[in-house]
């Protein structure tokens, strides 16, 4: 017998990991693009979520409004509907990531693919159905283990600070080295990237994305097998793809390597095990079968198939454990009662709305160019795990920049032109005398005036008389702040110089989107509605 | 090279350079320059450009070969004609003439207080400057290094290396209300070339910018009142908050030049205490009535 592996599919598979790599790298420019470029306005950085039909259907269902871009999802299901998961296996920049250090584990010895036990592939399936039910009830809860979110959620949050960080050290010792020539060009290059070096949960975040990729050395692709909700669905939708695996029985020599290479358990031998819903047409079975004797022919004969077998139990039991779960997301405050320190980005929806579509992919808090934007913990309740938040003690609101508007994937941040950003109201601003300097201390400072960027100011200066440890009094300028022109944006408490914790602060109190989260009554002076 | 060896090249050289040195050239008949110019114009430039000559041209600032720092108040995300940083026509204009001069290389840079990628940006500052050849860098971090800065009041302080390693500085301010100082000029820009706690500063604010005018010591002052800003400084936010004025005040003496701003503003310089403590000091003049000063319309 003519062992000779096959040109055609090593050559695919050469493709198809050309493709990856060009599809991660057009992820990354895409990300590293997303930031204050020079314009006001930034362009569809946030593309590749639209083309997401998991981020679309979910922020569809539960929002209950249909955001146009996501028509781009089309594209994918069409593309699955005719050709199975080649999204999966050829575009996904996780999946590649994924892939790739399955490859790297495999080179190194580190992992060793074993035929024994299937990991639980139905898992995934379980994972999307609860999220889909969780999607009638109004739950978004599509971006945590949504490939896209998590994966730019995790370079936003964590790789690329910790790269930057990298880069910091790297600089250092090139001054150290007096090559300050390089490293000042270093130093400009990195500057003008504008990396958030700071988040509050990039420990934890980053940390999953670390053990994602450790899974890997317990199968390959584990993620893309047995977790991704999204390649749950597009393996559903694959069930009519066109081209099916065939094995030419007269080439095979039974060697098994097929079924021990494949990327993601698709069991392509005997053929008829093949799992069309689980293949993602790497082609790794046919450019390394020995003999070539695997081949994807266009056919259009019914046949006999494999598929994950789902618990029909199960598939009932499921959304039957989202609806009980439910209420567990809803027995939290947050639904009642705004958080004082839960300031949303300007354009952000009023709170559950804005709940039911933000899919936690950290695009705002990339595009943020102060950094304040964090990710939140527990300040939104657990459905907000994630969901940004202005924290201004690390970065305040840019007056002029509505960027994060204009990035968010389902218009959870309603896109803002400039102009309509200047006029909206986040939080308001108070000031804490006990700790304020020319309170407190009588000593002169107006920090926060001079920095409050309202024209006029929303940071007046009144004397003040401050009766001081010996019995005297200081008369200094001393802030007030008038809370109809405060816009929230947090300048006030970044540059505070009491930096611990600052003398003057924003809440969400007073914030535009709000109906009961209001402090003045003006707006029963303006016609209902008009926000 | 060993410290030994070091040491002793110094010492040659210095005594070479003593015995190659060129008898003193003798000293000009023409009228010594006036100590301020005040030129007011039809644009920028040209005020810019008439106020250097009325001081005897760039070259008795800058000397060929000289790293120059130009430094201007880049401070604010707003665009010019909010006036809440230096007007960029100027700030182009004295980088030509830097290089008219001879300089080898102008800097232009600002610790802002915006995120600086923007204020650069709309300010206009970094195209024009970038226009004129000057090298425009971003701040960073690596480049404020904590140093003794022989103050009256503070000794140390983090310093803005890419101003401080100039041969030269030239401060080119824009004359701005302040709440605090009532008026910002040339000496409150330093808070600009300084890295650290620097809000803290406002606690003792006018003895900080004399020791800081003092420790950075410009070889020349540009004061930028082209458009200048008369209500919510230091950054304003409409074209209300600010005046056309069309004017250019600059010499050698930096504290002349901000008493002389001063009074744009219709504030005698006596009143402003930052000017007292360094006239009290020595550092310079705030006796307007008895400067030679160089007023021009063009």
């Amino acid at each position: 017998m003519k062992k000779e592996r096959s040109k055609k599919y090593r050559l695919l598979q050469a493709l198809r990991i050309l493709s990856q790599w060009a599809f991660f790298g057009l992820f990354l420019f895409l990300l590293t693009r997303t930031r204050f470029t020079g314009e006001d306005v930034i362009g569809p950085v946030e593309r590749f979520f639209h083309f997401d039909p998991l981020l679309g259907l979910v922020a569809t269902i539960a929002g209950r409004v249909f955001f146009a871009a996501f028509a781009w999802a089309g594209v994918t299901v069409l593309l699955t509907l005719v050709l199975g998961r080649v999204v999966c296996g050829w575009v996904c920049p996780l999946g590649g990531l994924h892939q790739f250090f399955s490859f790297l584990f495999k080179k190194a010895r580190l992992h060793r693919p074993k035929a024994a036990p299937a990991a639980p592939l139905k898992w995934k399936y379980y994972i999307l159905i609860f999220i889909l039910a969780g999607s009638l009830f109004g739950l978004n809860l599509a971006g945590w283990l949504d490939p896209l979110s998590f994966l730019y959620r995790s370079f936003t949050t964590a790789v690329f600070p910790a790269l930057g960080h990298a880069a910091t050290g790297l600089i250092k010792l090139l001054y150290l080295l007096k090559l300050s020539g390089p490293a000042g060009t270093i130093g400009q290059f990195f500057e003008s990237l504008t990396i958030n070096p700071v988040y509050i949960q990039g420990f934890f975040i980053g940390g999953l994305l670390l053990a994602a990729v450790l899974l890997n050395l317990v199968r390959e692709r584990f993620w893309c097998r047995v977790l991704c909700p999204a390649g749950a669905l597009l393996g559903l939708l694959s069930a009519g793809n066109v081209f099916k695996l065939k094995i030419d029985r007269s080439k095979c020599i039974d060697c098994g390597l097929c079924n021990l290479q494949c990327q993601t358990q698709a069991s392509p031998f005997p053929d008829g095990d093949w799992k069309r819903a689980e293949c993602v047409y790497c082609f790794t079975c046919g450019a390394v079968c020995p003999t070539a004797a695997i081949g994807f022919p266009a056919r259009d004969v019914p046949r006999k198939e494999k598929r994950v077998s789902l618990d029909r139990r199960k598939i009932i039991w499921t959304p039957i454990a989202a609806l009980a779960a439910l209420p567990l997301f809803r027995i939290n405050p947050a639904g009642r009662r705004a958080a004082a320190s839960l300031l949303r980005p300007p354009g952000a929806l009023p709170e559950p709305r804005f709940l039911a579509r933000c899919v936690k992919c950290g695009e705002c808090m990339k595009a943020c160019p102060t950094g304040g934007l964090q990710p939140a913990l527990g300040e939104a309740g657990p459905e907000g795990l994630w969901t940004p938040r202005l924290v201004p003690r690390v970065g305040y609101c840019e007056y002029y920049c509505s960027l994060c508007s204009q990035v968010c994937p389902t218009g959870a941040i309603k896109e803002l032109t400039v102009e309509e950003k200047l006029k909206v109201k986040i939080g308001t601003a108070w000031v804490d005398k006990n700790r304020c300097l020319p309170y407190a201390l009588g000593k002169p400072c107006i920090v926060c005036e001079e920095h409050c960027p309202t024209s006029p100011k929303a940071i007046k200066l009144v004397d003040n008389p401050a009766l001081l440890p010996d019995g005297k009094v200081s008369v200094q300028k001393a802030p007030s702040v008038d809370t109809a022109l405060c816009i929230g944006c947090g300048i006030c408490e970044n540059k505070c110089p009491v930096v611990d914790r600052p003398a003057i602060y924003c809440t969400s109190i007073g914030e535009q989107r709000s109906e009961t989260n209001r402090l003045l009554l003006d707006f029963l002076d303006s016609e209902p509605g008009s926000y | 090279m060993k410290r030994r060896e070091f040491m002793r090249n110094i010492a040659l050289g210095g005594l070479a350079l003593g015995a190659v040195r060129k008898p003193a050239r003798p000293v000009q008949a023409a009228a010594k320059p006036p100590d301020l110019a005040w030129v007011e114009g039809e644009s920028p430039a040209a005020i810019t450009r008439a106020a250097l000559e009325a001081l005897g041209g760039m070259k008795s600032f800058v000397s060929r070969g000289d790293v120059v720092c130009v430094k201007p108040n880049i401070g604010w995300d707003r665009t010019p004609e909010l006036a809440a940083c230096t007007n960029p026509e100027t700030v182009k204009t004295l980088v030509e003439m830097c290089f008219e001069a001879g300089a080898k290389e102008v800097v232009v840079t600002d610790h802002s207080t915006n995120q600086a990628a923007r204020t650069f940006l709309r300010s206009g500052i970094q195209a024009a400057a970038k226009q004129a050849g000057a090298k425009v860098l971003l701040p960073s971090s690596f480049r404020m290094k904590k140093m003794s800065i022989r103050g009256e009041w503070f000794k140390e302080w983090e310093v803005f290396l890419d101003v401080y390693e100039a041969d030269k500085i030239i401060n080119a301010p824009i004359a701005k209300h302040h709440s605090l100082s009532r008026v910002t000029l040339g000496m409150k820009n330093w808070l600009g070339a300084i890295g650290g706690a620097r809000n803290q500063l406002h606690q003792r604010l006018d003895e900080a910018k004399v020791d800081l005018a003092r420790f950075f010591n410009p070889a020349l002052t540009v004061l930028d009142a082209w458009r200048i800003l008369v209500r919510n400084g230091p950054q304003g936010g409409r074209p209300s908050d600010t005046e056309l004025r069309k004017t250019v005040i600059a010499g050698r003496d930096w504290l002349a030049v901000d008493a002389a701003g001063a009074t744009l503003f219709g504030i005698k310089p006596e009143e402003l205490p930052f000017l007292k403590i360094a006239a009290d000091r020595k550092l310079g003049r705030l006796d307007l009535e008895r400067l030679r000063i160089e007023k021009r319309t063009i």
